[in-house]
């Protein structure tokens, strides 16, 4: 009788076999309702990964699958060797990421019923001429056959976007399906509009967690059967299955937010990578600020490097200047240049931008009598002050409670809040400027999509004279009437204990700056710092990527960080410090009996937020100058963790290619 | 309050400096101010002239009382000292009950 081998959403890594009477060889890739756990009352779905004649397991356990669901087309081979893929080198167990693959619905067993309403096709805008650069790059990304990394490094406004149209088009006319991953912040309504506008024959797919289940059934089974021509979405939209996809994008592959921080904690972009060398087809990594290992990647030959040095509408790139705080008298955390420059771009009728990438009023409430502070009483973090909601709030655990009204230890009223946030930066330009219309964009004003959407529109129809804002403003968005930026609180990036820290201020700081002058108006970006000649801000002065890149890599060299070595973080998490402490140290002695001379173990320490939802956090970072190495010693080391028992209240994971540490 | 704990002072001055009101995160106002003080006092059987400048805080209905005062009005508060702050242990007068002084000017009554 055949047995089938079903890949189930656990935290085991096996599979698991089944009895299937009616199982042929093309049932392989459906999704099959299986009994789970004692008695007959528990089932679950999960996928056929195999067929088998036989089985390990005794006949008396082997029981027979309930329903083999053939309501769709099977996901195909090259869908279930990039989970597979994933579930090796990320150490997560084949179900599980089988499930996150899969959208909600279809992970319940169910599909979708009626089709949701196809939105209006957006009327189509005009195409527009192609500077040189641009031509180039289409060019040499049309002409590739097969498998290539192309690493389109172009400055802020050079119109990457365009490169990347012009790209699909190539690909849709000659019958191939497209892939564009974006940041989860950047996926907006105008992009999804640009690119319907672009191609208003073309079956678009927007895939991201924001999208109703109906609607993401539908989109995942466009995909599938052949029906959709381009799909864009945010890093799950990677395993979307697509039987003639010629091209993978990966507009602002620097971004963070590619990274899953939970479960299976994937790297979208690399997946992409992977896909396109799986499928044999091109793939287009974009940025104005590449990520070092991109960078080094297209230095050492491996990607190749198209350049846009030139932007496509305005003639200048911003005017980018430090203010030094040093020996200044600071109004509200302004300087007296920066005030200024607020007042001129007034005067003129042209619009500011102030960016302090930390939202709420201030980062902590103090009592100056005895030196309370607004503590989490669930993290080791600081509870942060919204005065607009009247409102103390836990940025890592979401703990809220309202503002004392007074100290809690010794019942002065007067305590006050320390530092500075979005909030208070909004309140003080009111008051300093109160003929001016200011509007503030963090996540607690666009906490919607439909309330960011009503910001982005405020800013476009000139509705907004001054804009406070966190890293939300940074990407993606042309506000044509901005022509200053002004750089609030960075110096703190400088000198963080991750090693990554500079170069996301870098590109943080970079995107924001282009926000200016990218119409017919110069734009100007003015930094206030404490360390004004700090290479960070000459390069960002000089808009010298490059040279900040390189200084950056010859660092990393010497240091051995990534991308000259590779890492995984074990991370525990308990009750107490001394349990999850005691946990690594284990896993790190039978780590040290698996690692060769190859992979280097680190001792457990306290992570750097160390207490977090009731749990202490510490890690332990292993390290290879060789990735087969470490993916070896992994596969072994993590067979080692899943046997031994973790003591109870403990959890572990690992994290392959950590992005924080 | 007699004993160890009392903390209880009288002060009439004029109106030095005020700053603007401001309110508390609990929604109490709040308004700082500094009062200079002038008299003449007997000190050990010789007569003598006093001044002193003395900071003030004075919060709830206290502090919008003294929100319609100006820099020259004379004032007698009352109340206790308080630490400016943990780090800054010099004393500043929390003003519990406040009274404008008619017909005064520069703290010497006509």
């Amino acid at each position: 009788m055949p047995v089938i081998r079903v890949a189930l959403d656990l935290p085991l890594p096996q599979p698991f076999d089944y009895l299937a009477d009616d199982a042929t060889p093309d049932d392989v890739g459906h999704r099959v309702l299986v009994p789970f756990g004692p008695g007959d009352k528990g089932r679950k779905l999960g996928i056929v990964v195999a067929l088998a004649d036989t089985t390990d397991q005794p006949a008396e356990k082997l029981r027979p699958a309930l329903e083999i669901l053939r309501d769709m087309p099977p996901l195909p081979a090259t869908w279930r060797e990039l989970c597979a893929f994933c579930a090796r080198y990320y150490q997560h167990p084949l179900g599980a990421v089988m499930a996150l693959a899969l959208p909600p619905l279809l992970r319940k067993g169910r599909l979708p019923r009626r089709r949701p309403k196809a939105p209006a096709p957006a009327p189509a805008g005009a195409i527009p001429e192609l500077l040189p650069e641009q031509a180039a790059a289409v060019a040499a990304i049309g002409e590739g056959r097969g498998f290539r990394t192309y690493l389109l490094h172009g400055i802020t406004g050079s119109g990457k976007t365009e490169v990347y149209l012009r790209a699909i088009a190539q690909v849709l006319q000659g019958g191939g399906q497209a892939l564009m991953l974006v940041p989860e912040i950047a996926l907006t309504p105008q992009l999804i509009g640009r690119v319907s506008a672009r191609f208003p024959d073309a079956h678009v797919v927007t895939a991201h967690s924001g999208i109703p289940e109906a609607a993401r059934g539908w989109g995942f089974l466009d995909a599938l059967e052949g029906r959709a021509d381009i799909v864009l979405g945010t890093r799950l939209a990677v395993f979307m299955p697509l039987p003639r996809l010629r091209l993978i994008v990966v507009d602002e592959e620097h971004d963070p937010s590619f990274k899953q921080q939970e479960g299976l904690r994937y790297s979208a972009r690399d997946v992409a990578v992977v896909r396109a060398k799986q499928l044999d087809i091109p793939i287009v990594l974009g940025s104005a600020t590449p990520s070092l290992e991109s960078f080094h990647h297209a230095a050492g030959g491996r990607y190749r490097l198209l350049e846009l040095q030139r932007r496509a509408v305005a003639e200048r790139l911003p005017a980018v200047a430090t203010v030094d705080t040093r020996r200044k008298k600071l109004r509200d955390g302004l300087s007296e240049a920066l005030i200024d420059a607020l007042a001129d771009t007034l005067a003129r009728g042209e619009q500011s931008l102030v960016f302090l990438n930390r939202r709420g009023y201030a980062p902590v409430l103090a009592c100056p009598a005895c030196g309370w502070i607004s503590r989490c009483r669930r993290c080791a973090a600081n509870l942060v002050v919204h005065l607009a909601d009247r409102r103390l709030r836990c940025h890592h655990c979401g703990l809220e409670a309202p503002i004392p009204r007074h100290c809690p230890d010794c019942g002065n009223q007067d305590i006050q809040p320390f530092g500075r946030g979005t909030q208070r930066l909004e309140s003080f330009l009111a008051d300093r400027f109160p003929e001016a219309r200011i509007l503030r964009i963090d996540r607690d004003s666009a906490s919607t999509p439909g309330r960011w959407q009503a910001l982005l529109d405020t800013i476009h129809e000139g509705g907004a004279d001054i804009l406070v804002g966190t890293q939300m403003l940074a990407k993606g968005h042309d506000f044509p009437r901005l022509t200053l930026v002004g750089v609030v609180g960075a110096d703190a990036a400088l000198f963080a204990a991750d090693f990554r820290a500079p170069e996301r201020l870098f590109s943080q700081l970079m995107q924001v700056g282009g926000r200016s002058g990218r119409a017919a108006l110069p734009g100007r970006v003015l930094i206030q710092t404490e360390y004004p000649d700090h290479p960070l801000y000459r390069a960002l002065a000089g808009h010298d990527y490059g040279g900040f890149a390189r200084g950056q890599l010859e660092e990393r060299r010497a240091a051995g960080f990534p991308p000259f070595s590779h890492q995984c973080l074990l991370r525990a998490e308990a009750r107490d410090m001394a349990q999850a402490l005691a946990f690594l140290a284990e896993a790190r002695r039978a780590g040290e009996g698996l690692a060769g001379e190859a992979v280097g173990l680190y001792d457990p320490v306290p992570m750097r937020l160390a207490r977090l939802m009731n749990l202490e956090r510490a890690q332990l970072l292993v390290e290879s100058a060789s990735r087969p190495a470490l993916q070896a010693f992994l596969a072994g080391w993590s067979a080692s963790l899943h046997a031994r028992k973790a003591p109870a209240g403990l959890r572990w994971h690992l994290d392959v290619d950590p992005q924080e540490l | 309050m007699p004993g160890p704990a009392r903390n209880s002072v009288a002060i009439a001055g004029v109106l030095l400096e005020r700053g603007a009101l401001r309110y508390t995160p609990g929604g109490q106002p709040v308004l700082e101010f500094l009062l200079a003080h002038r008299s003449a006092r007997t000190e050990a059987g010789t007569q003598r002239r006093v001044e002193c400048e003395m900071a003030c805080l004075a919060m709830g209905p206290t502090a919008l009382l003294l929100d319609g005062a100006a820099v020259g009005d004379a004032v007698e508060a009352k109340g206790f000292l308080a630490a400016r702050s943990l780090k800054r242990r010099s004393p500043v007068l929390h003003v519990e009950t406040i009274e404008f002084i008619e017909g005064a000017k520069n703290g010497i009554q006509t």
